[in-house]
């Protein structure tokens, strides 16, 4: 897949003022449309999260927008650096004059996002940005976030050690020894944190917890030190490039472990994943809502299940992805929920207002099984400690197995039980 | 000895070895041409694409591809040098700086249109040394040896040659060897052309080791120009030095402290550095 900026903006330039000029009846609706289109963030999943988005768009245009009125996406790229985030929203909300802005793929960003949207009364609808840092204790009216929060990765990935641990390598939990390691902003430190509360809660040591810069030249220390404290289980909490650098040099530096989680972001990226260490990867673990095409047709609603299949067949046509990352299903799962359970109700009800936008985001209330991510969404209202957040969104975790990947769990939803310990042919099992 | 401390100060010296040739060839130009690339470190990132490219989409063997590299950063440092340096080398410093701050955003942006802003790998890596319990990256001891390699080609040029001598000579004296027969207009070009040399050759060894994407630069390229400073700007030797002596903090930092502090301990040195001795640590 060759993606670049320009082919991004352009795309989004095409969907703002293509087909939807030409049928629709009514003024457009404008909302902004904010990703990392550049920087390094744009390569570790925010690209295919405006795809996501675009395609959402697209399709609801193709089904006639809001009675007639197409929606026109004014795109914008943060560039991988706040300060242009900041800049970006700015100028979408003061020149482009939208009310709401979709997307923001990393945390860095969506914190100081948040704070400057609520203060100007606007919409901001976070389709990624993951750290309960950013709505945690906020209580704020105008931001919501339909995906899942920091605090759900860590619970996910220590109760799935904690059932499978004894099992799989005969070890208590209580003696199964955790090394995490994670970028330094507010993703990273967000979900380390919940890793590590989630592990005191259960009473899994922590042999090693350390942070590091995701642009860091060298991890080779950091290695040596994982070396050191012997975790039963590697948990990382990265980006990229940092998680390529870190397990090429996990591999040279002699490191080896039980089990390998990821969290979401770099690790979504399968298919880079895969073209650089191959069948290395195999039976790694990465915690993450579920990219849509892990999940069993039949336990989706009818309409759900139909938007699967469109997100599946034109994110294949634009990209030939043979696995298409999470952030793609993020993109246009969330992005649909604001069109159809919010913008559309929004504007037949209340004209479009920001007022009425976020009344009608209060009253979503799609079951589990009404998305094509499997969760529903409800989100928690102002007085709530995570306001704005889906009360309804579900961390999965899923393994990887020739360059798919495949639920694990929770058990209940899973197609089987993980490949645990790290089988004798991974670089990275113990010996 | 900790086994694990020994093995993080080895990794130390390797990381030094990394950030060597970078160190000398921006050090090389400014000490003769008396202008700061800041756009060396996107040098070296058109150099790690050359090399991908070359390898992974035409099919040529590696060690071609390394070969190619050379030459082509080679003629961009000429470029850079005739385009953009030499019109401004009576401007005021700001304006050189800006103007090679304004090519590092070109080159960025060119490679992203280009190449787009996924990661590229050359998916090679050599196996690792294990004696006893200190692991050794392979493909990083290769690239010390190179390193090093390199470091003396280049002292041997400059020391034994004639033009090597005009290069040292002009770059201790800016002024007065034009007076002895020097043309200093072919001295820079020489300078400008050994530079983009040796970020092709920094190139090759960090292909090796990192993914590359259009903002790579952003992960060597400022440690890079502190360790020039640290050096002492323009000094050679010491640069090189100093790229050791800031690999080995780094690392015991690191292994000490932790990842984060590595490098707070790493600028916490520079300061007092520059507190202690302002023109650089082996500063004459």
């Amino acid at each position: 897949m060759l993606t670049n900026r320009r082919t991004l903006l352009a795309g989004a330039g095409a969907l703002a003022a293509g087909r939807a000029f030409a049928q629709g009846t009514g003024a457009p609706i404008r909302i902004g449309l904010l990703h990392d289109l550049s920087g390094p963030f744009a390569g570790a999943g925010s690209v295919p999260l405006s795809v996501g988005a675009e395609i959402a768009i697209e399709l609801f245009n193709e089904r006639g927008g809001v009675d007639g009125r197409m929606v026109q996406a004014v795109a914008a790229d943060s560039q991988s650096r706040a300060e242009v985030a900041i800049n970006e929203a700015e100028r979408l909300v003061s020149q482009e004059r939208v009310d709401v802005i979709v997307g923001v793929y990393s945390s860095a960003h969506a914190v100081p996002l948040a704070q400057r949207m609520q203060a100007q009364g606007k919409i901001l609808w976070i389709n990624s940005a993951i750290a309960s840092a950013v709505l945690k204790g906020k209580h704020f009216t105008h931001v919501f976030r339909p995906t899942v929060h920091s605090d759900q990765y860590g619970e996910g990935s220590i109760e799935f050690l904690a059932e499978h641990c004894e099992r799989a390598t005969r070890i208590a939990p209580t003696q199964f020894k955790l090394g995490i390691i994670y970028e330094d902003g507010p993703y990273g430190v967000g979900v380390a944190t919940a890793l590590e509360e989630n592990a005191r809660r259960v009473g899994m040591p922590v042999a090693l917890k350390e942070g590091y810069s995701a642009t860091a030249p060298d991890l080779s220390t950091l290695v040596t030190k994982l070396r050191r404290a012997r975790p039963d289980a590697v948990l990382q909490v990265g980006y990229n490039p940092d998680i390529t650098l870190f397990l090429r040099q996990a591999k040279a530096g002699g490191l080896r472990t039980r089990m390998l989680i990821g969290h979401g972001a770099g690790y979504s990226q399968i298919d880079r994943l895969t073209e650089t260490f191959g069948a290395e990867i195999d039976h790694f673990c990465n915690v993450d809502p579920a990219a849509t095409q892990m999940l069993d047709p039949s336990r989706l609603t009818p309409p759900a299940r139909e938007l699967q299949q469109t997100l599946l067949t034109r994110y294949h046509a634009r990209t030939q992805s043979n696995d298409p990352p999470t952030h793609a299903s993020m993109g246009f799962n969330n992005t649909w929920v604001f069109l159809e359970h919010v913008l559309k109700p929004a504007v037949r009800e209340g004209g479009g207002s920001i007022d009425a936008m976020r009344r009608a985001a209060l009253g979503v209330d799609i079951p589990v099984g009404g998305t094509i991510q499997g969760y529903g969404v409800k989100f928690n209202p102002p007085e709530h400690e995570m306001a704005g957040q889906n009360g309804r969104s579900v961390a999965v975790v899923m393994q990887f197995e020739n360059a798919r990947s495949k639920v694990v769990w929770p058990t209940p939803i899973a197609g089987g039980p993980p490949v645990m310990p790290l089988p004798a042919g991974s670089p990275f099992a113990l010996r | 000895m900790d086994p694990f401390l020994l093995e993080a100060i080895v990794n130390g010296i390797l990381l030094g070895g990394v950030f060597a040739l970078p160190v000398l060839g921006l050090n090389l130009v400014f000490g003769v041409v008396d202008v700061v690339w800041l756009c060396y470190a996107e040098l070296v990132m058109v150099g790690m694409y050359c090399v991908w490219f070359l390898y992974t989409q035409a099919g040529w063997p590696l060690i071609a591809a390394f070969a190619a590299c050379l030459p082509v950063v080679a003629g961009l440092g000429l470029l850079l040098h005739q385009l953009v340096v030499r019109p401004l080398l009576s401007s005021p410093p700001i304006t050189q700086v800006l103007a090679t701050g304004g090519v590092l955003f070109i080159l960025q942006g060119g490679a992203m249109l280009i190449f787009g802003t996924d990661f590229r790998s050359l998916g090679v890596e050599m196996p690792p040394m294990e004696v006893g319990e200190i692991f050794v990256s392979g493909t990083k001891l290769i690239a010390f040896v190179a390193a090093l390699v390199g470091a003396g080609l280049l002292w041997t040029f400059l020391k034994f040659t004639y033009v090597g001598t005009a290069i040292r000579a002009i770059a201790r004296d800016r002024e007065v060897m034009p007076l002895m027969g020097v043309d200093p207009r072919r001295i820079y070009l020489v300078a400008s052309a050994i530079g983009g040399t040796l970020a092709g050759l920094a190139a090759c060894l960090l292909v090796v080791q990192l993914d590359v994407h259009p903002f790579i630069g952003l992960s060597f390229g400022p440690i890079t120009f502190m360790i020039c400073v640290m050096g002492g700007l323009g000094n050679m030797l010491g640069g090189f030095l100093a790229a050791f002596l800031m690999g080995v903090i780094i690392s015991t930092g690191g292994f000490w402290w932790n990842t984060e502090m590595s490098y707070v301990v790493a600028f916490a040195c520079f300061i007092v550095v520059m507190f202690a001795r302002p023109r650089g640590l082996f500063a004459r």
